[in-house]
């Protein structure tokens, strides 16, 4: 694969802030690219330097090879962009909204009028078309502003939170739409704070957190590679307390937490108690299948009631807090 | 570009579909008929028997209404541009039309002529009443066009003023503050130098400053920069007999040619428009360092 996305030493600055901290990033043609981080990370910054709409204070990005500050026409006609934030006009229908933006794009008045058609139909909202798009939902503006970045049929999509403020029906539909949009050959780039909502969707992720990024690739290797432990979870329903002192002394556990608990520090203190309900232990169990087997049967042999075993899916969510881990 | 520019197009269309349009042409027509009309009841009053009372109505009227459409003109074309780029900020779709295909230009350019095409139409408005006056005698053709060609290039400067402020700022009401600022700055504040000027130099000045090259071209200078002033001098030295486009002054043994103040006053506003143009373009061009907003710094969280 190709990449189409290239930075080099990416860095802008705000005044004495650095919001972005010699970014090398890379996106391959035709992923579905994840950009995950907390709060004031970065990714909006990163997103409208692609998107010629900020100059970076040093560095450089290319799009399918050219350069975001040296050629911003040729870029633009490559990207298109869903920002974080946008309005809309009132008194326009819509319809007359995507026909503005395809005038703005210089297509031909002919072929617009048939890409509004298909553009609406695509984003399912080919009934509203003579609906002002004020009256649309929330969603819907979205989805109408998704149709929009697409008009001048761009190789890159660039889309900042569209799934924030979303219900989880929009949200699925969102996601149905982005896999279809991958079919038609576009390279998406999304970005989020919840990792949840890009997990399934995503085929390369980059966390990033202070301006720099700390993990990039494809979303199995970086599970591979930040996770080689699994995980266990271990539901208690008496014998909390003896369970959680033998798993802290069992040699193929290299962490105990409690579940809600951040950090292994962070419940240390009091030993749990019966009486305040089941427990959940998380157990980062470096070990095979058969040693699984044997914890357990220990644990079992140990006197410990156990409503729940079982090893945890791999979690982007988890990934994030290890990786973003104390630097929050 | 066969096509018409997609900035225009949106504008107009939203300019002309509400009410807001309308509403406002017609309270400037009232404005300008109701002064005409008091005017000529209180003129008609004192002169009516007079041999050419006709005649005096005619350029009462023609004047009156020439200063009311010119006031009108000046505080009504800032308003209507300061709001385009910053209001299109405040709506968050600015990000949207600089990332499109639009040249920074295009958006410049689709802005200004959307505001002027209705600040012409307030213009045009204004003909059928000056028409009366011209029926009334007393002023001629040239008189007729020269006003319109001062509110033509009045309504482009004072477009140009709002649009640069426009441009700067984030919020259309710091726009349209600024941009009224600067008109009332203007309007005033020429006046005051002038007035303050003569008051220290008037008296005590050699006459050789007063009457070399250098100070009878400045003084033209800053009178053309002021519109009420260069279109009154205009219409005094037309009705005293003087030439059309320019003017010659006598200093001693010599006559100095100099263009006629609503010439120079239209050259200065061309100028300055194209000025405050250029540099509006260049604040819409983002990926030129230093042209980077701050809107977002306060944004939320
Ligand atoms: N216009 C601006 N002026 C000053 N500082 C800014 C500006 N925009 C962003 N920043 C700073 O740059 C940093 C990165 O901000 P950015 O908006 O890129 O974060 P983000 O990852 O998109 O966060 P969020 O999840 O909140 O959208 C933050 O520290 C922010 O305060
Ligand atoms: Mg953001």
């Amino acid at each position: 694969m190709t990449s189409l996305v290239e930075t080099h030493n990416l860095t802008r600055r705000y005044g004495s802030n650095l919001a972005l901290d010699h970014l090398n990033l890379t996106i391959p043609e035709g992923a579905i690219f994840g950009f995950i981080g907390p709060n004031g990370a970065g990714k909006t910054t990163t997103m409208r330097i692609l998107t010629t709409l900020l100059p970076p204070t040093s560095g450089e990005a290319l799009i399918a090879g050219v350069s975001v500050t040296r050629e911003p026409r040729a870029v633009r006609r490559l990207v298109g962009f869903m920002p974080d934030f946008f309005g809309v006009y009132d008194n326009m229908k819509s319809w007359e909204y995507l026909d503005f933006f395809g005038r703005s794009y210089g297509i031909p008045a002919q072929r617009r009028q048939q890409l509004i058609g298909e553009l609406l139909e695509l984003v399912d909202l080919a009934h509203k078309r003579d609906e002002p798009v004020m009256s649309l939902s929330r969603g819907m503006k979205q989805r109408l502003s998704l149709a929009r970045s697409m008009m001048h049929d761009p190789r890159l999509l660039i889309l900042d939170e569209p799934a924030s403020g979303l219900d989880p029906r929009a949200r699925i539909e969102l996601r149905e739409l982005l896999k279809e949009l991958r079919v038609m050959g576009k390279t998406i780039m999304i970005s989020s704070h919840i990792l949840s909502e890009l997990a399934e969707m995503c085929t390369h992720i980059g966390i990033i957190e202070r301006g720099k990024l700390l993990a990039a690739g494809e979303v199995q290797e970086i599970l591979r590679t930040l996770r080689p432990h699994r995980i266990v979870e271990i539901r208690v329903v008496a014998g909390a307390a003896h369970a959680e002192a033998l798993l802290r002394a069992h040699p193929d556990v290299l962490e105990l937490r409690r579940e809600g608990a951040r950090a292994e520090s962070d419940g240390q203190e009091a030993p749990l108690n019966d009486e305040t309900g089941p427990h959940t232990l998380l157990a980062d169990f470096d070990g095979d299948e058969h040693a699984l087997g044997d914890l357990l049967a220990m644990l079992i042999a140990e006197g410990v009631r156990i409503s729940h075993f079982a090893e945890q899916s791999g979690d982007l969510e988890d990934i994030f807090l290890h990786v973003t881990k104390g630097i929050v | 570009m066969l096509e018409l520019n997609p900035i225009l197009v949106k504008d107009l269309r939203s300019r002309m579909r509400g009410a807001r349009a309308y509403i406002l042409l017609t309270i400037y027509l009232l404005i300008l008929a109701g002064v005409a009309l008091l005017l000529y009841v209180a003129i008609a009053r004192d002169i009516g028997n007079e041999l050419n009372a006709g005649r005096q109505i005619g350029r009462a009227l023609f004047f009156t209404i020439s200063t009311v459409a010119l006031i009108e003109v000046c505080l009504i074309t800032p308003v209507l541009t300061s709001g385009s780029i910053a209001g299109e900020k405040e709506r968050q779709t600015y990000d949207l039309l600089v990332a499109s295909l639009l040249t920074p230009w295009q958006i410049v350019w689709g802005k200004l002529v959307s505001a002027l095409a209705f600040a012409l139409l307030l213009i045009v408005a204004i003909v059928p009443v000056m028409s009366l006056a011209f029926l009334f005698g007393g002023i001629g053709l040239t008189e007729v066009l020269i006003a319109i060609v001062g509110l033509v290039v009045t309504a482009l400067l004072y477009a140009t003023i709002g649009l640069f402020w426009s441009a700067m700022l984030q919020s259309s009401l710091g726009a349209t503050s600024f941009a009224i600022g600067t008109v009332i700055a203007l309007l005033l504040g020429i006046p005051f130098l002038v007035v303050i000027f003569s008051l220290i130099i008037g008296s005590s000045a050699p006459s050789a400053l007063l009457d070399s090259i250098w100070f009878i071209y400045l003084s033209r200078f800053v009178i053309a920069l002021h519109p009420f002033i260069a279109l009154g001098t205009t219409a005094s030295q037309l009705s005293s007999g003087g030439e059309i486009f320019f003017e010659v002054v006598r200093t001693g043994a010599t006559q100095v040619v100099v263009p006629s103040p609503w010439v120079l006053y239209s050259a200065l506003s061309i100028f300055f428009s194209a000025a405050l143009l250029a540099a509006s373009v260049r604040l819409v061009q983002p990926m030129r360092t230093g042209a980077d907003r701050k809107t977002r710094a306060v944004k939320k969280r």
